[in-house]
Protein backbone atom coordinates (compact mmCIF):
# COMPACT_ATOMS: atom_id res chain seq x y z
CA UNK A 1 0.00 0.00 0.00
CA UNK A 2 2.67 2.64 0.73
CA UNK A 3 3.92 4.47 -2.31
CA UNK A 4 7.36 3.21 -3.21
CA UNK A 5 8.77 6.05 -5.25
CA UNK A 6 6.88 9.25 -5.79
CA UNK A 7 8.61 12.49 -6.67
CA UNK A 8 9.16 15.21 -4.14
CA UNK A 9 6.50 17.40 -5.71
CA UNK A 10 3.79 14.78 -5.25
CA UNK A 11 4.73 14.37 -1.60
CA UNK A 12 4.61 18.13 -1.18
CA UNK A 13 1.15 18.27 -2.72
CA UNK A 14 -0.12 15.48 -0.51
CA UNK A 15 1.25 17.06 2.65
CA UNK A 16 0.05 20.54 1.73
CA UNK A 17 -3.48 19.45 0.90
CA UNK A 18 -5.94 20.69 3.48
CA UNK A 19 -8.04 17.61 2.75
CA UNK A 20 -5.33 15.46 4.31
CA UNK A 21 -6.89 14.06 7.48
CA UNK A 22 -4.29 15.10 10.05
CA UNK A 23 -6.38 17.34 12.26
CA UNK A 24 -5.21 20.71 10.93
CA UNK A 25 -8.64 22.21 10.29
CA UNK A 26 -8.84 23.53 13.84
CA UNK A 27 -6.06 26.05 13.24
CA UNK A 28 -6.27 29.66 12.03
CA UNK A 29 -2.73 30.84 12.72
CA UNK A 30 -4.23 32.99 15.51
CA UNK A 31 -6.10 34.96 12.86
CA UNK A 32 -9.34 34.74 14.81
CA UNK A 33 -7.80 36.51 17.80
CA UNK A 34 -6.02 38.99 15.53
CA UNK A 35 -9.27 40.01 13.82
CA UNK A 36 -11.03 40.31 17.15
CA UNK A 37 -8.21 42.49 18.37
CA UNK A 38 -8.83 44.84 15.46
CA UNK A 39 -6.56 43.63 12.67
CA UNK A 40 -8.34 45.04 9.60
CA UNK A 41 -9.21 42.57 6.88
CA UNK A 42 -7.09 44.54 4.40
CA UNK A 43 -4.05 43.81 6.50
CA UNK A 44 -4.39 40.05 6.51
CA UNK A 45 -1.94 39.85 3.61
CA UNK A 46 0.57 41.83 5.66
CA UNK A 47 -0.10 39.50 8.58
CA UNK A 48 0.69 36.50 6.41
CA UNK A 49 3.93 38.14 5.24
CA UNK A 50 4.87 38.97 8.82
CA UNK A 51 4.46 35.29 9.64
CA UNK A 52 6.78 34.47 6.72
CA UNK A 53 9.43 36.74 8.20
CA UNK A 54 9.16 35.24 11.67
CA UNK A 55 7.27 32.06 12.57
CA UNK A 56 7.73 30.42 9.19
CA UNK A 57 11.50 30.96 9.40
CA UNK A 58 11.54 29.01 12.64
CA UNK A 59 9.17 26.30 11.42
CA UNK A 60 10.85 25.81 8.05
CA UNK A 61 14.35 25.94 9.54
CA UNK A 62 13.32 23.34 12.12
CA UNK A 63 11.86 21.08 9.43
CA UNK A 64 15.02 21.25 7.32
CA UNK A 65 17.31 20.51 10.25
CA UNK A 66 15.05 17.65 11.36
CA UNK A 67 15.20 16.25 7.84
CA UNK A 68 18.96 16.42 8.03
CA UNK A 69 19.02 14.73 11.44
CA UNK A 70 16.74 11.93 10.28
CA UNK A 71 18.79 11.47 7.11
CA UNK A 72 21.98 11.27 9.16
CA UNK A 73 20.35 8.59 11.29
CA UNK A 74 19.56 6.64 8.15
CA UNK A 75 23.10 7.12 6.84
CA UNK A 76 24.54 5.88 10.09
CA UNK A 77 22.56 2.71 9.55
CA UNK A 78 24.12 2.40 6.14
CA UNK A 79 21.06 3.38 4.19
CA UNK A 80 22.40 6.57 2.68
CA UNK A 81 21.00 10.06 2.67
CA UNK A 82 17.97 11.01 0.61
CA UNK A 83 18.74 12.33 -2.84
CA UNK A 84 17.64 15.76 -3.89
CA UNK A 85 15.47 14.46 -6.67
CA UNK A 86 13.75 11.40 -5.35
CA UNK A 87 13.47 8.91 -2.56
CA UNK A 88 16.51 6.85 -1.85
CA UNK A 89 16.55 3.11 -1.50
CA UNK A 90 14.03 2.10 1.09
CA UNK A 91 15.40 0.47 4.17
CA UNK A 92 13.99 0.13 7.63
CA UNK A 93 14.65 3.55 9.07
CA UNK A 94 14.82 3.42 12.80
CA UNK A 95 15.19 7.18 12.84
CA UNK A 96 11.50 7.76 13.07
CA UNK A 97 9.70 9.58 15.84
CA UNK A 98 9.01 7.12 18.57
CA UNK A 99 11.61 4.57 17.67
CA UNK A 100 14.70 3.85 19.64
CA UNK A 101 16.90 3.90 16.58
CA UNK A 102 19.61 6.23 15.48
CA UNK A 103 18.29 9.68 14.87
CA UNK A 104 15.65 9.70 17.58
CA UNK A 105 17.96 11.55 19.94
CA UNK A 106 18.94 13.98 17.20
CA UNK A 107 15.26 14.66 16.43
CA UNK A 108 14.62 15.29 20.10
CA UNK A 109 17.41 17.84 20.05
CA UNK A 110 15.85 19.57 17.05
CA UNK A 111 12.54 19.58 18.89
CA UNK A 112 14.20 21.31 21.83
CA UNK A 113 15.65 23.95 19.52
CA UNK A 114 12.15 24.53 18.13
CA UNK A 115 10.69 24.84 21.63
CA UNK A 116 13.29 27.42 22.58
CA UNK A 117 12.30 29.48 19.54
CA UNK A 118 8.56 29.09 20.11
CA UNK A 119 8.00 31.01 23.30
CA UNK A 120 4.21 31.09 23.49
CA UNK A 121 2.93 27.94 25.18
CA UNK A 122 -0.22 27.68 23.03
CA UNK A 123 1.97 27.69 19.92
CA UNK A 124 3.99 24.82 21.28
CA UNK A 125 0.84 22.96 22.25
CA UNK A 126 -0.74 23.20 18.82
CA UNK A 127 2.61 22.35 17.21
CA UNK A 128 2.67 19.11 19.20
CA UNK A 129 -0.99 18.31 18.47
CA UNK A 130 -0.40 18.77 14.75
CA UNK A 131 2.82 16.75 14.98
CA UNK A 132 0.87 13.91 16.58
CA UNK A 133 -1.69 14.01 13.77
CA UNK A 134 1.02 13.91 11.14
CA UNK A 135 2.84 11.09 12.96
CA UNK A 136 -0.40 9.12 12.88
CA UNK A 137 -0.44 9.52 9.11
CA UNK A 138 3.24 8.57 8.88
CA UNK A 139 2.71 5.38 10.87
CA UNK A 140 0.04 4.33 8.42
CA UNK A 141 1.69 5.35 5.16
CA UNK A 142 5.35 4.62 6.00
CA UNK A 143 5.10 1.90 8.67
CA UNK A 144 8.59 0.67 7.80
CA UNK A 145 10.05 3.96 9.04
CA UNK A 146 7.48 4.99 11.62
CA UNK A 147 6.79 2.04 13.88
CA UNK A 148 3.88 2.03 16.30
CA UNK A 149 4.65 3.96 19.41
CA UNK A 150 5.13 1.90 22.47
CA UNK A 151 2.85 3.44 25.04
CA UNK A 152 3.39 7.13 25.43
CA UNK A 153 6.20 7.75 23.01
CA UNK A 154 7.71 11.14 22.37
CA UNK A 155 5.41 13.86 21.07
CA UNK A 156 7.28 15.79 18.42
CA UNK A 157 6.17 19.09 16.92
CA UNK A 158 4.86 19.25 13.40
CA UNK A 159 8.00 20.62 11.70
CA UNK A 160 10.14 17.85 13.22
CA UNK A 161 7.73 15.13 12.08
CA UNK A 162 7.56 16.77 8.65
CA UNK A 163 11.36 16.74 8.45
CA UNK A 164 11.48 13.05 9.39
CA UNK A 165 8.88 12.26 6.73
CA UNK A 166 10.84 14.31 4.21
CA UNK A 167 14.01 12.35 4.95
CA UNK A 168 12.30 9.01 4.61
CA UNK A 169 9.96 9.66 1.73
CA UNK A 170 12.20 11.86 -0.36
CA UNK A 171 10.91 15.40 -0.05
CA UNK A 172 13.72 17.76 -0.98
CA UNK A 173 14.84 20.48 1.40
CA UNK A 174 13.68 23.31 -0.84
CA UNK A 175 10.29 21.69 -1.34
CA UNK A 176 10.07 21.20 2.41
CA UNK A 177 10.68 24.91 3.07
CA UNK A 178 8.07 25.88 0.49
CA UNK A 179 5.62 23.39 1.90
CA UNK A 180 5.91 24.88 5.39
CA UNK A 181 5.44 28.36 3.96
CA UNK A 182 2.47 27.41 1.80
CA UNK A 183 0.80 25.58 4.65
CA UNK A 184 1.14 28.55 6.98
CA UNK A 185 -0.29 30.96 4.42
CA UNK A 186 -3.11 28.66 3.40
CA UNK A 187 -4.03 28.05 7.05
CA UNK A 188 -4.56 31.78 7.57
CA UNK A 189 -6.31 32.25 4.23
CA UNK A 190 -8.79 29.40 4.76
CA UNK A 191 -9.54 30.61 8.26
CA UNK A 192 -10.20 34.05 6.81
CA UNK A 193 -12.87 32.52 4.56
CA UNK A 194 -14.69 31.25 7.63
CA UNK A 195 -14.19 34.33 9.79
CA UNK A 196 -14.64 37.21 7.33
CA UNK A 197 -15.36 35.71 3.93
CA UNK A 198 -14.99 38.74 1.66
CA UNK A 199 -13.97 37.69 -1.82
CA UNK A 200 -12.85 34.07 -1.46
CA UNK A 201 -10.83 34.20 -4.66
CA UNK A 202 -8.80 37.15 -3.45
CA UNK A 203 -7.60 34.98 -0.55
CA UNK A 204 -5.86 32.71 -3.06
CA UNK A 205 -3.88 35.70 -4.29
CA UNK A 206 -2.82 36.46 -0.73
CA UNK A 207 -1.44 32.94 -0.39
CA UNK A 208 0.73 33.37 -3.46
CA UNK A 209 1.97 36.77 -2.32
CA UNK A 210 2.92 35.34 1.05
CA UNK A 211 4.75 32.43 -0.57
CA UNK A 212 6.59 34.88 -2.80
CA UNK A 213 7.65 36.82 0.27
CA UNK A 214 9.45 33.78 1.61
CA UNK A 215 11.24 32.94 -1.67
CA UNK A 216 14.38 35.00 -0.92
CA UNK A 217 14.89 32.95 2.27
CA UNK A 218 14.45 29.55 0.61
CA UNK A 219 18.10 28.89 -0.37
CA UNK A 220 19.48 29.74 3.04
CA UNK A 221 16.79 27.91 5.01
CA UNK A 222 17.12 24.81 2.88
CA UNK A 223 20.85 24.59 3.56
CA UNK A 224 20.60 24.61 7.36
CA UNK A 225 22.07 21.58 9.10
CA UNK A 226 22.55 22.45 12.75
CA UNK A 227 19.85 23.04 15.38
CA UNK A 228 21.76 26.05 16.64
CA UNK A 229 21.49 27.67 13.20
CA UNK A 230 17.69 27.56 13.12
CA UNK A 231 16.48 31.18 12.94
CA UNK A 232 15.21 32.60 16.21
CA UNK A 233 12.82 35.19 14.88
CA UNK A 234 10.52 36.40 17.60
CA UNK A 235 7.14 37.88 16.79
CA UNK A 236 5.73 39.29 20.02
CA UNK A 237 2.45 40.45 18.46
CA UNK A 238 1.78 37.05 16.90
CA UNK A 239 2.71 35.34 20.16
CA UNK A 240 0.29 37.59 21.99
CA UNK A 241 -2.50 36.79 19.55
CA UNK A 242 -1.71 33.07 19.76
CA UNK A 243 -1.97 33.32 23.52
CA UNK A 244 -5.21 35.31 23.33
CA UNK A 245 -6.60 32.76 20.87
CA UNK A 246 -5.99 29.93 23.33
CA UNK A 247 -8.36 31.46 25.86
CA UNK A 248 -10.94 32.99 23.52
CA UNK A 249 -14.45 32.11 24.59
CA UNK A 250 -16.73 30.79 21.81
CA UNK A 251 -13.91 30.50 19.35
CA UNK A 252 -14.20 28.75 16.01
CA UNK A 253 -10.52 27.81 15.95
CA UNK A 254 -8.43 26.14 18.58
CA UNK A 255 -5.29 28.04 17.53
CA UNK B 1 -6.29 -8.53 7.93
CA UNK B 2 -8.56 -11.12 9.47
CA UNK B 3 -11.11 -9.95 11.92
CA UNK B 4 -10.32 -11.91 15.04
CA UNK B 5 -11.03 -9.59 17.93
CA UNK B 6 -11.56 -12.36 20.46
CA UNK B 7 -8.01 -13.55 20.06
CA UNK B 8 -6.69 -10.15 21.12
CA UNK B 9 -6.66 -8.43 24.48
CA UNK B 10 -9.66 -6.28 25.12
CA UNK B 11 -10.05 -2.78 23.76
CA UNK B 12 -12.83 -0.51 24.98
CA UNK B 13 -16.10 -0.24 23.13
CA UNK B 14 -16.16 3.15 21.44
CA UNK B 15 -19.72 4.38 21.16
CA UNK B 16 -20.73 7.55 19.30
CA UNK B 17 -23.77 9.62 20.25
CA UNK B 18 -25.02 11.86 17.42
CA UNK B 19 -28.15 13.82 16.64
CA UNK B 20 -29.45 17.36 16.18
CA UNK B 21 -28.83 20.16 18.65
CA UNK B 22 -30.56 19.87 21.98
CA UNK B 23 -32.13 16.45 21.51
CA UNK B 24 -30.52 15.24 24.72
CA UNK B 25 -27.19 13.67 23.75
CA UNK B 26 -25.32 14.95 26.81
CA UNK B 27 -28.23 14.03 29.06
CA UNK B 28 -28.32 10.52 27.59
CA UNK B 29 -24.60 10.15 28.28
CA UNK B 30 -25.16 11.34 31.84
CA UNK B 31 -27.99 8.84 32.17
CA UNK B 32 -25.78 6.01 30.90
CA UNK B 33 -23.00 6.98 33.29
CA UNK B 34 -25.43 7.10 36.17
CA UNK B 35 -26.81 3.70 35.27
CA UNK B 36 -23.47 1.99 34.64
CA UNK B 37 -20.53 3.77 36.24
CA UNK B 38 -20.64 1.48 39.26
CA UNK B 39 -20.26 -1.61 37.07
CA UNK B 40 -18.03 -0.63 34.17
CA UNK B 41 -15.16 1.78 33.51
CA UNK B 42 -16.30 4.69 31.35
CA UNK B 43 -14.66 7.65 29.61
CA UNK B 44 -16.41 10.47 27.72
CA UNK B 45 -15.23 12.67 24.85
CA UNK B 46 -17.38 15.63 23.84
CA UNK B 47 -17.22 17.58 20.61
CA UNK B 48 -18.40 21.13 20.76
CA UNK B 49 -18.69 23.60 17.99
CA UNK B 50 -17.38 26.43 19.99
CA UNK B 51 -17.35 25.91 23.65
CA UNK B 52 -16.65 23.12 26.07
CA UNK B 53 -20.16 23.48 27.41
CA UNK B 54 -20.99 19.79 27.06
CA UNK B 55 -17.89 18.62 28.90
CA UNK B 56 -18.66 21.10 31.64
CA UNK B 57 -22.28 20.02 31.86
CA UNK B 58 -21.23 16.40 32.21
CA UNK B 59 -18.57 17.18 34.79
CA UNK B 60 -21.06 19.14 36.82
CA UNK B 61 -23.58 16.32 36.61
CA UNK B 62 -21.22 14.47 38.96
CA UNK B 63 -21.79 11.12 37.28
CA UNK B 64 -18.14 10.45 36.45
CA UNK B 65 -14.67 11.46 37.59
CA UNK B 66 -14.23 14.86 35.85
CA UNK B 67 -10.83 13.74 34.53
CA UNK B 68 -12.62 11.11 32.47
CA UNK B 69 -14.55 13.75 30.54
CA UNK B 70 -12.67 15.57 27.79
CA UNK B 71 -13.62 18.12 25.18
CA UNK B 72 -12.32 18.07 21.61
CA UNK B 73 -12.47 21.24 19.56
CA UNK B 74 -13.82 20.84 16.08
CA UNK B 75 -12.68 24.04 14.40
CA UNK B 76 -16.22 24.87 13.32
CA UNK B 77 -16.43 21.54 11.48
CA UNK B 78 -18.28 19.10 13.73
CA UNK B 79 -18.97 16.80 10.78
CA UNK B 80 -15.33 16.68 9.75
CA UNK B 81 -14.16 15.89 13.27
CA UNK B 82 -16.26 12.73 13.53
CA UNK B 83 -16.13 11.56 9.97
CA UNK B 84 -13.54 12.64 7.42
CA UNK B 85 -10.78 13.79 9.75
CA UNK B 86 -11.11 11.99 13.05
CA UNK B 87 -7.53 12.72 14.12
CA UNK B 88 -8.30 14.84 17.18
CA UNK B 89 -11.05 12.53 18.39
CA UNK B 90 -9.04 9.38 17.89
CA UNK B 91 -6.13 10.94 19.76
CA UNK B 92 -8.45 11.90 22.62
CA UNK B 93 -10.00 8.42 22.74
CA UNK B 94 -6.63 6.68 22.70
CA UNK B 95 -5.22 9.01 25.33
CA UNK B 96 -8.20 8.34 27.55
CA UNK B 97 -7.88 4.59 27.06
CA UNK B 98 -4.19 4.75 27.90
CA UNK B 99 -4.65 6.89 30.94
CA UNK B 100 -7.52 4.97 32.50
CA UNK B 101 -6.68 1.54 31.19
CA UNK B 102 -8.56 -0.70 31.07
CA UNK B 103 -11.72 1.15 30.07
CA UNK B 104 -14.83 -0.75 29.06
CA UNK B 105 -16.59 2.04 27.26
CA UNK B 106 -15.68 5.38 25.68
CA UNK B 107 -18.65 7.54 24.76
CA UNK B 108 -18.07 10.18 22.07
CA UNK B 109 -20.68 12.94 21.78
CA UNK B 110 -20.79 14.67 18.42
CA UNK B 111 -21.22 18.40 18.15
CA UNK B 112 -24.98 18.76 17.83
CA UNK B 113 -25.58 19.72 14.26
CA UNK B 114 -28.09 18.40 11.82
CA UNK B 115 -29.52 15.22 10.48
CA UNK B 116 -26.63 14.30 8.22
CA UNK B 117 -23.74 13.97 10.68
CA UNK B 118 -22.65 10.41 11.42
CA UNK B 119 -19.49 8.89 12.87
CA UNK B 120 -16.86 7.15 10.82
CA UNK B 121 -16.28 3.53 11.77
CA UNK B 122 -12.62 4.58 12.00
CA UNK B 123 -13.60 6.40 15.19
CA UNK B 124 -16.40 4.41 16.81
CA UNK B 125 -17.53 0.80 16.95
CA UNK B 126 -21.20 1.71 17.14
CA UNK B 127 -23.40 4.79 17.30
CA UNK B 128 -26.63 6.01 18.80
CA UNK B 129 -28.63 8.65 16.95
CA UNK B 130 -30.81 10.81 19.18
CA UNK B 131 -34.04 12.55 18.14
CA UNK B 132 -36.54 14.07 20.49
CA UNK B 133 -40.30 14.40 20.40
CA UNK B 134 -40.02 18.18 20.66
CA UNK B 135 -38.36 18.30 17.24
CA UNK B 136 -41.63 17.06 15.77
CA UNK B 137 -43.23 13.69 15.17
CA UNK B 138 -42.36 13.69 11.49
CA UNK B 139 -38.57 13.92 11.85
CA UNK B 140 -38.17 10.16 12.02
CA UNK B 141 -39.94 9.85 8.67
CA UNK B 142 -37.58 12.33 7.05
CA UNK B 143 -34.75 9.87 7.37
CA UNK B 144 -31.04 10.40 6.91
CA UNK B 145 -28.12 8.10 7.49
CA UNK B 146 -28.17 8.34 11.28
CA UNK B 147 -31.91 7.83 11.57
CA UNK B 148 -31.92 4.99 9.10
CA UNK B 149 -28.78 3.13 10.00
CA UNK B 150 -27.32 4.06 13.40
CA UNK B 151 -27.02 1.03 15.67
CA UNK B 152 -29.76 2.47 17.87
CA UNK B 153 -32.23 5.28 17.27
CA UNK B 154 -33.45 7.01 20.41
CA UNK B 155 -36.68 9.00 20.43
CA UNK B 156 -35.98 11.09 23.48
CA UNK B 157 -37.95 13.20 25.96
CA UNK B 158 -41.12 11.15 25.63
CA UNK B 159 -42.33 12.84 28.83
CA UNK B 160 -42.80 15.98 26.73
CA UNK B 161 -44.99 14.31 24.11
CA UNK B 162 -48.33 15.50 25.51
CA UNK B 163 -47.10 19.09 25.51
CA UNK B 164 -45.90 19.09 21.94
CA UNK B 165 -48.74 17.05 20.51
CA UNK B 166 -46.66 14.10 19.38
CA UNK B 167 -47.91 10.53 19.29
CA UNK B 168 -44.87 8.60 20.55
CA UNK B 169 -46.12 5.22 19.38
CA UNK B 170 -46.61 6.61 15.89
CA UNK B 171 -43.18 8.28 15.87
CA UNK B 172 -41.54 5.04 16.96
CA UNK B 173 -43.46 3.09 14.33
CA UNK B 174 -42.36 5.56 11.63
CA UNK B 175 -38.78 5.22 12.79
CA UNK B 176 -38.98 1.46 12.81
CA UNK B 177 -40.20 1.40 9.26
CA UNK B 178 -37.49 3.88 8.16
CA UNK B 179 -34.99 1.55 9.82
CA UNK B 180 -36.38 -1.68 8.48
CA UNK B 181 -36.65 -3.18 11.90
CA UNK B 182 -33.39 -1.95 13.45
CA UNK B 183 -33.84 -0.97 17.11
CA UNK B 184 -35.68 2.17 18.17
CA UNK B 185 -35.96 3.18 21.80
CA UNK B 186 -38.48 5.63 23.24
CA UNK B 187 -36.63 7.25 26.12
CA UNK B 188 -37.20 9.70 28.89
CA UNK B 189 -34.76 10.21 31.67
CA UNK B 190 -37.72 10.31 34.04
CA UNK B 191 -39.07 6.95 32.84
CA UNK B 192 -37.10 4.28 34.68
CA UNK B 193 -38.28 1.45 32.45
CA UNK B 194 -36.94 3.20 29.35
CA UNK B 195 -33.61 3.88 31.06
CA UNK B 196 -33.41 0.21 31.98
CA UNK B 197 -34.01 -0.70 28.34
CA UNK B 198 -31.20 1.62 27.24
CA UNK B 199 -28.92 0.09 29.82
CA UNK B 200 -29.59 -3.45 28.70
CA UNK B 201 -29.15 -2.52 25.03
CA UNK B 202 -25.73 -1.14 25.90
CA UNK B 203 -24.71 -4.14 27.97
CA UNK B 204 -25.77 -6.41 25.11
CA UNK B 205 -23.65 -4.42 22.67
CA UNK B 206 -20.72 -4.48 25.07
CA UNK B 207 -20.97 -8.25 25.38
CA UNK B 208 -21.10 -8.62 21.58
CA UNK B 209 -18.09 -6.33 21.23
CA UNK B 210 -16.14 -8.36 23.77
CA UNK B 211 -16.99 -11.61 22.03
CA UNK B 212 -15.95 -10.15 18.72
CA UNK B 213 -19.48 -10.68 17.48
CA UNK B 214 -20.15 -7.00 16.83
CA UNK B 215 -19.14 -5.64 13.46
CA UNK B 216 -18.98 -1.84 13.13
CA UNK B 217 -21.25 -0.52 10.39
CA UNK B 218 -21.00 2.76 8.57
CA UNK B 219 -24.40 4.47 8.38
CA UNK B 220 -23.07 6.11 5.24
CA UNK B 221 -22.81 9.71 4.15
CA UNK B 222 -25.76 11.81 3.03
CA UNK B 223 -29.19 10.29 2.69
CA UNK B 224 -29.51 10.26 -1.13
CA UNK B 225 -26.31 8.28 -1.45
CA UNK B 226 -27.19 5.29 0.64
CA UNK B 227 -27.26 1.68 -0.49
CA UNK B 228 -29.20 0.09 2.29
CA UNK B 229 -30.74 -2.46 -0.03
CA UNK B 230 -27.42 -3.42 -1.56
CA UNK B 231 -25.85 -3.68 1.83
CA UNK B 232 -28.40 -6.13 2.98
CA UNK B 233 -27.47 -8.58 0.30
CA UNK B 234 -23.84 -7.72 -0.08
CA UNK B 235 -21.89 -7.29 3.07
CA UNK B 236 -18.68 -6.69 1.23
CA UNK B 237 -20.00 -3.39 -0.09
CA UNK B 238 -16.76 -1.73 -1.04
CA UNK B 239 -16.89 1.88 0.00
CA UNK B 240 -17.39 1.73 3.71
CA UNK B 241 -14.91 -1.07 4.21
CA UNK B 242 -12.17 0.48 2.14
CA UNK B 243 -12.78 3.76 3.84
CA UNK B 244 -12.46 2.25 7.25
CA UNK B 245 -9.38 0.40 6.21
CA UNK B 246 -7.65 3.53 5.02
CA UNK B 247 -7.94 5.06 8.42
CA UNK B 248 -7.38 1.94 10.34
CA UNK B 249 -4.21 0.46 9.11
CA UNK B 250 -2.78 -1.48 12.02
CA UNK B 251 0.18 0.86 12.21
CA UNK B 252 -2.16 3.66 12.96
CA UNK B 253 -2.45 2.41 16.48
CA UNK B 254 -0.37 3.53 19.31
CA UNK B 255 -1.01 0.68 21.67
CA UNK B 256 0.78 -2.52 20.99
CA UNK B 257 -1.96 -4.32 22.88
CA UNK B 258 -4.65 -2.82 20.79
CA UNK B 259 -6.52 -5.56 19.05
CA UNK B 260 -8.90 -4.71 16.38
CA UNK B 261 -9.38 -1.36 14.79
CA UNK B 262 -12.89 -0.08 14.77
CA UNK B 263 -14.27 -0.90 11.41
CA UNK B 264 -11.74 -3.43 10.22
CA UNK B 265 -14.42 -5.97 9.75
CA UNK B 266 -13.61 -6.59 6.11
N1 LIG C 1 -38.17 16.75 29.50
C1 LIG C 1 -37.01 16.20 29.20
N2 LIG C 1 -35.98 17.02 28.91
C2 LIG C 1 -34.80 16.45 28.60
C3 LIG C 1 -34.61 15.05 28.55
N3 LIG C 1 -33.32 14.81 28.19
C4 LIG C 1 -32.74 16.02 28.02
N4 LIG C 1 -33.62 17.01 28.27
C5 LIG C 1 -33.36 18.46 28.20
O1 LIG C 1 -33.09 18.82 26.87
C6 LIG C 1 -32.18 19.92 26.84
C7 LIG C 1 -31.02 19.58 25.95
O2 LIG C 1 -30.33 18.46 26.50
P1 LIG C 1 -28.82 18.14 26.22
O3 LIG C 1 -28.54 16.82 26.85
O4 LIG C 1 -27.96 19.29 26.55
O5 LIG C 1 -28.89 17.98 24.64
P2 LIG C 1 -27.68 17.79 23.59
O6 LIG C 1 -28.21 16.99 22.49
O7 LIG C 1 -26.49 17.30 24.29
O8 LIG C 1 -27.46 19.29 23.12
P3 LIG C 1 -26.24 19.87 22.26
O9 LIG C 1 -24.99 19.21 22.78
O10 LIG C 1 -26.29 21.34 22.50
O11 LIG C 1 -26.54 19.51 20.85
C8 LIG C 1 -31.78 20.18 28.26
O12 LIG C 1 -32.54 21.24 28.75
C9 LIG C 1 -32.14 18.89 28.97
O13 LIG C 1 -32.43 19.07 30.33
C10 LIG C 1 -35.73 14.21 28.88
O14 LIG C 1 -35.67 12.99 28.86
N5 LIG C 1 -36.89 14.85 29.17
MG1 LIG D 1 -24.59 18.07 24.33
Amino acid sequence: MPPTAVPSVSLAMLLADSRLPVGAHVVSGALEAALLDGLPREQVGAYMRARMATIVQVEAGTAVVARQAAAAGRAARGTGAPGEDGPDADAPGADAPGSDGLGAAALAEVARAWEARTPARPQREIGIALGDGLARLARTVWPEAFPARAGRGPHLPRPVVLGAIAAHAGLTAVDLVRLVAYDDAQTVASALLKLEPGDPLAAAGLVLEACAALEPSVPELSRLTSPTAIPAAGAPQIEEWATAQSVLPRRLFRA
Amino acid sequence: MPDTPHTHPYRSLRLGVAGPVGTGKSSLIATLCRALAAEIEIGVITNDIYTDEDARFLRSAGVLDPARIRAVETGACPHTAIRDDVTANLAAVEEMEEEFSPLDLVLVESGGDNLTATFSPALVDAQIFVLDVAGGGDVARKGGPGIARADLLVVNKTDLAPYVGVDVAQMVADAESAREGAPVLALSRSDAASVAALRSWLLGLLAAHRDGAHEPQDPGPMAPHFHAEDDEHDHSHGESHDHAHDYEHPHDHEHPHEPVPAGSGA
